[in-house]
Order: C-alpha cells, then sequence, then structure tokens
C-alpha cells in the first residue's frame, strides 16, 4: 500500500517537475509546481512527518505559490520565444543533468539507505520541543530573518510618490 | 467493517455539507427577502392541484414548500443550472476553466472530514467516533485546506479572460492571504489554551459548564476568528472580490450553468464550515449548558448532533443577516482592517493567553 | 514500506530538474520556481535521512529551509517587481546594465 502511494506520488512529482520547466506559459509552470509541492506534502506524511506535511501545504502551496502567481497575473507576460542561445543552454543543462544522476545514482548505493524508512515520527509535539528547546537560537534568528525579509520587500515594493499638487476650481490640492 | 464504517461516515458527512449548503441558499433567498421588506420566492409549486385523493397530502405539502419558496431555490434552480448552455470564453484552456470550480470546492469539502459531528457512540459493539479521519492535527489541516481555497478563484479569474474577473481574482487572492494572518494566529491561540489540536478533544474539554466554553474564556479570539471567518468567504461586508456594481460579478463572471453553481455551493459549504468550527472551538460543540448526556448511546449521539447542528444554523443566519445588513467596505478600508487591526489584536491576544497559560490558567 | 534509497532517489530526480531549469529558463519568475523546486528536492532528502539517523533533527532543518524559502520569496518577488519597473521584461538575459 506505501510502495503504491510512494510510486503514483513519485510519478506524479517527477511529471509536473518536467512541466514546470517545459511549460512554456508562466502560469502554467506555476500550476505544475503547486500540484508538484502538494505531492511533496504526501511524501512527507508517508515518510511520518505529519507537521511537515501541514507546513509544506500551508507555507509552499498556501503562501508562496499565491505570491508568485498573484506576481504572474500582475506583471501579464507573454509566453517565452524560442531562440538559438536555448539550444545551448539545454545541451549545458542536459550534460549538468548527467553528471547529478550519475553522482546520486552512485551514493544511494550505501549500505545504511537500504533500511526501511519507519524509524521516527515527526509529531507537532516532538518538533515543537525540539524547536524550543535545541534550536531555539535558530528559531529565533529565523524570526529576525523573516523580519527583515518583511521590512526589504516592503521598502522595494514602495513606490516613491513625488508630492503634486492640482488645481480645481482655483483651490491647490494636494494629490 | 471498518471500512463500511468509513464508507459511512463519509456518506453521513457529505450529506451534512449539501443539506446545510441548501439550507443555507434558501435562508439567503427568504431571509434576504424578510430583510429587505420582500415578499422572495413563493410562486413555484404553490398552485399544484391534484384530483387524486391520495395524493391530495402530497399536493397539499408540495404546495406549502412551494409558498416557502423551497422548491424554486432546490428544485427550479438546479433544473436551470443544469440546462444551461455551459459557456467559455474564448483563447481560454478548456481544461482550466474546468478545473478552477472544482478546485474552489474541493479543499473546503476535504476540510470536513477532521469534523467530529457528534459525540462518540456504541452500537452492536462497535465504538464509532463520528468524525472521519482523527488527525491528532485537525486544526492545521483546516488551516492547510482554507490556504489552497485561493487557487480556485485565482484560476477562475485567470481563465475570464477579461479585466473584471482577473481584479476580482487579485482582490480576492489579496484579501484572503492577508486574512489568513490573523486566521493562524487565532488558531494558534486556541491551540495554546486548549492544549490540544484534536477537535474532538476540544469539544470534550469545554463540557457543559457555560463558563468553561471558548467564547467566555477568549471571547477575543471568538470575535477575530468570526471576523475573519467573513472575510475569508469572501460574503457580507468583505465581498469585494464579486462586487456586482463594480465588477459585474468578479472572478466568476464567465461562468454559467452548472459550474457557477459549484461556485456558490464552495461557498455556501465555506460558510456552514465557519459556523461549525466556531460552535466546536467556542460554543462547546454537541454539549447542551448545565445539562449532561451520560454519552454512549446511538440516541444520546443523535441528541448531540442534533443540538450541534442547532447552533451550527443559527452562526450560519447570523452571518447571512450580516452579509445582507452591512454596507461592502473601500478596498483600502478593509486592508487596514486586516492589517492594522485584526493582526496587532490577535497578536496581542496570542501574548495575552500565553501568559495565562504560562501561570497555570487553563489546566 | 519502502527503503530510504527510492526516497534519495526522487529527491535526486526533483533537484536535477531544478537545476536544469535554472540553467535553461530566461523568465526570472520560472528561474525562482526552479530554486523551489531543488530546495524541495533537498527537503525530502532531509526527511528521509533523518530516517537513517534514528532522530528527528532532519524534520528540524526542513522547517528552517522552509523558513528561509518564504523570506527568499517575499524579497525576491519584490526584487522582480523592482526590475520588472525599471526594463518592463523579467527576462534574465535582459537584465545586464552592470555587464561593463
Amino acid at each position: 500500500m506505501d510502495t503504491f502511494a510512494f510510486l503514483v506520488l513519485a510519478t506524479v512529482i517527477t511529471l509536473s517537475g518536467i512541466g514546470v520547466i517545459a511549460m512554456r506559459n508562466p502560469i502554467h509552470s506555476a500550476l505544475c509546481l503547486i500540484l508538484n509541492l502538494a505531492c511533496v506534502a504526501g511524501i512527507f506524511a508517508l515518510l511520518g512527518a505529519d507537521f511537515l506535511a501541514a507546513a509544506q501545504i500551508i507555507v509552499y502551496a498556501g503562501a508562496i505559490m499565491v505570491l508568485v502567481l498573484f506576481v504572474l497575473m500582475l506583471l501579464n507576460l507573454k509566453v517565452e520565444k524560442k531562440n538559438l542561445l536555448g539550444y545551448i543552454y539545454l545541451a549545458f543543462g542536459g550534460l549538468v543533468s548527467v553528471v547529478f544522476i550519475l553522482m546520486f545514482s552512485y551514493l544511494v548505493r550505501v549500505e545504511p539507505l537500504n533500511q526501511l524508512a519507519d524509524n521516527v515520527r515527526g509529531s507537532v509535539a516532538a518538533m515543537g520541543k525540539i524547536l524550543y528547546t535545541d534550536a531555539i537560537f535558530p528559531f529565533e534568528a529565523a524570526s529576525v530573518l523573516i523580519l527583515a525579509a518583511i521590512t526589504g520587500a516592503v521598502m522595494l515594493g514602495k513606490r516613491s510618490y513625488k508630492k503634486r499638487t492640482t488645481h480645481i476650481k482655483g483651490q491647490a490640492i494636494d494629490i | 467493517m471498518e471500512f463500511v464504517i468509513l464508507l459511512i461516515k463519509i456518506f453521513v458527512v457529505l450529506n451534512i455539507i449539501l443539506g446545510l449548503a441548501s439550507l443555507c441558499t434558501w435562508i439567503e433567498r427568504k431571509g434576504s427577502a424578510l430583510i429587505q421588506d420582500r415578499i422572495g420566492a413563493n410562486r413555484a409549486g404553490a398552485f399544484f392541484e391534484t384530483d387524486i385523493l391520495i395524493l391530495k397530502p402530497v399536493f397539499w405539502g408540495l404546495r406549502i414548500m412551494g409558498a416557502l419558496g423551497l422548491i424554486n431555490t432546490l428544485l427550479c434552480d438546479a433544473v436551470k443550472a443544469i440546462t444551461k448552455e455551459d459557456f467559455v470564453p474564448e483563447g481560454v484552456s478548456q481544461f482550466m476553466h474546468s478545473l478552477a470550480p472544482f478546485m474552489a470546492v474541493f479543499p473546503v469539502f476535504v476540510a470536513y472530514a477532521v469534523i467530529p459531528i457528534a459525540p462518540e457512540f456504541t452500537l452492536f459493539d462497535y465504538t464509532i467516533r463520528p468524525q472521519v479521519a482523527a488527525l491528532d492535527a485537525g486544526v492545521l489541516f483546516i488551516l492547510a485546506m482554507g490556504s489552497i481555497a485561493v487557487y480556485g478563484v485565482m484560476i477562475a479569474g485567470w481563465t475570464g479572460n477579461n479585466k473584471f474577473s482577473l481584479l476580482g481574482a487579485l482582490r480576492a487572492s489579496a484579501q484572503m492571504i492577508s486574512y489568513e494572518l490573523s486566521m493562524g494566529i487565532a488558531f494558534v491561540t486556541i491551540i495554546i489554551v486548549y492544549g490540544t489540536m484534536d477537535l474532538y478533544q476540544m469539544i470534550q474539554q469545554q463540557g457543559t459548564n457555560v463558563l468553561h466554553w471558548g467564547v467566555v474564556q477568549q471571547p477575543l479570539t471568538f470575535i477575530i476568528l468570526f471576523v475573519v471567518g467573513m472575510a475569508e468567504t469572501k460574503r457580507g461586508p468583505f465581498d469585494l472580490p464579486e462586487s456586482e456594481s463594480e465588477l459585474v460579478a468578479g472572478y466568476f463572471t464567465e461562468y454559467s450553468g452548472m459550474k457557477f453553481l459549484l461556485f456558490w455551493l464552495g461557498e455556501f459549504a465555506e460558510i456552514a464550515l465557519f459556523a461549525i468550527l466556531v460552535t466546536a472551538l467556542f460554543f462547546g460543540g454537541w454539549h447542551i449548558p448545565y445539562y449532561e448526556l451520560s454519552g454512549g448511546t446511538w440516541w444520546e449521539a443523535l441528541i448531540g448532533h442534533l443540538v450541534f447542528m442547532a447552533k451550527v444554523v443559527f452562526f450560519c443566519i447570523l452571518q447571512i443577516v450580516i452579509r445582507w445588513t452591512l454596507p461592502r467596505f473601500r478596498y483600502d478600508q478593509l486592508m487596514n482592517l486586516g492589517w492594522k487591526m485584526l493582526l496587532p489584536l490577535s497578536l496581542a491576544n496570542l501574548l495575552f493567553y500565553a501568559v495565562l497559560k504560562l501561570n497555570g490558567f487553563f489546566t | 514500506m519502502v527503503p530510504v534509497s527510492w526516497y534519495i532517489i526522487l529527491s535526486a530526480i526533483m533537484f536535477t530538474l531544478g537545476a536544469l531549469g535554472v540553467i535553461v529558463r530566461r523568465n526570472a519568475i520560472v528561474v525562482f520556481m526552479c530554486i523551489e523546486l531543488m530546495l524541495n528536492g533537498v527537503n525530502i532528502a532531509f526527511v528521509a535521512l533523518s530516517h537513517v539517523a534514528g532522530n528527528i533533527n532532519g524534520q528540524v532543518a526542513v522547517f528552517f529551509v522552509m523558513v528561509v524559502a518564504a523570506a527568499e520569496a517575499a524579497i525576491g518577488l519584490a526584487v522582480i517587481i523592482t526590475v520588472f519597473r525599471s526594463v518592463q521584461s523579467i527576462e534574465t538575459q535582459n537584465v545586464g546594465e552592470l555587464k561593463g
């Protein structure tokens, strides 16, 4: 049953991952990535990481991808065109992927990786206990990072307004 | 046998969703008429006659249903939607256009899976907990499903292929993201106070003593969650994404027939979901004030279920009344309410209850 | 139950796809999405390897990766919007004004 679920999820993940890089319309890429991330949440659930599965949906599918889609719709981009340079990049990219796959296929033959994945369960309570004791410093640092990111995003996204004056019926009004 | 019980649970929960959604539709039609001093739907089926004696009581009932507008809102609307032309705008992928309504309905329906609808009972030696999936992170699951409910709206607005739809979708997504923050923090407050994430445990902890109910212990959280719930369902004074006087119908402008009806179904299912959540988290679920059901038998579970549903219907009606009473916000007012009032308020609320919990309250 | 190595292979496939996308695609937002793909590939490896290690520290690491990804999304998309405002395009080859 678990094997079957894994195979289905892995197939969908691979196909939608190919979709992300193959789709010419960025919005289609984004929708493929949403499907992909939802399936990764399924993989987390299979691995017994309950909290991460929920966090994956809430953070990735629910917040990050909504932002990406929002920006895509806001910018209203055109479909990417093919050009000659693309094929050179594709050849280079293909070379890089072959090297990666060879490296990993050598790596997974290590002995401890043949054991079954049923050792630990990342329940919400267990995660919380580690986050608030052993990992308290990175946890607080992460909150500072998020605050800095929010401030930076607001500063970057803010348009600089020039003060303009218009005259309506003889009165000067600032807009 | 376990599998059969699971199937029965799913069947019952689906029927509850559809029943509550149709009830909301009817209340929306007739209730809005009452509020606006109109009569509302009262014609279809109101003049049925028959000469056959046996069928007379049936037709008598049908005439009453017709006069109350039930036949109009439940039967005629469905028939109309099914037989209507399914319109797809030009230059739009048919697949995406059909996907959007399902994406709008699916997360809401799935979120019902973790909701307990009645106390545990024993029947034929089987102890049944009326909850489809007894996850230990039930509240997180509902939050996750609520966060992917945006996609239906966004894809719908995008496949509409016109400016009104796109504006509606952008408004809806900005609104839902902004209010999700306050919703998440309100949920964290609730989790801190009850010390569990399982909705069943939360309801059992509240008990029959009204002083232990969530609304008495944390009234501010209730207000925040209720306002956020109204905003998340994109109704009431928060219906900017589909404001009919500015954007035709917002993100579902280009939808007709059954697809349009699916959006409506999703919206009413969401109203019912929030009513259920508010009842379960703050109003003691199936508990009757100061009357303890001994529990365990099927008829006591049924009474508990009916009490639960009565409270849920009350909150459904309350949401619809608010929707028909208050005027729509301006967009900057909406954003100010979300970011400058609800978010700091919920953070302060969280801090307050965290300190209380640390000092040994709410054991 | 599935052996850990299967999950590692899946994570390798995801990471490779993401790397390929970063190299091949020129739309900045798609490149951004491919980086998310690579991060998720690594996340799967973290969670799978936490079973080998026998504790959930790997899952805690994934939590922090998610936090960083969220911060990255906020900043990255703001940068992309700023770039779009100044050059009316987000194709990566059009943003080369600092090139000597």
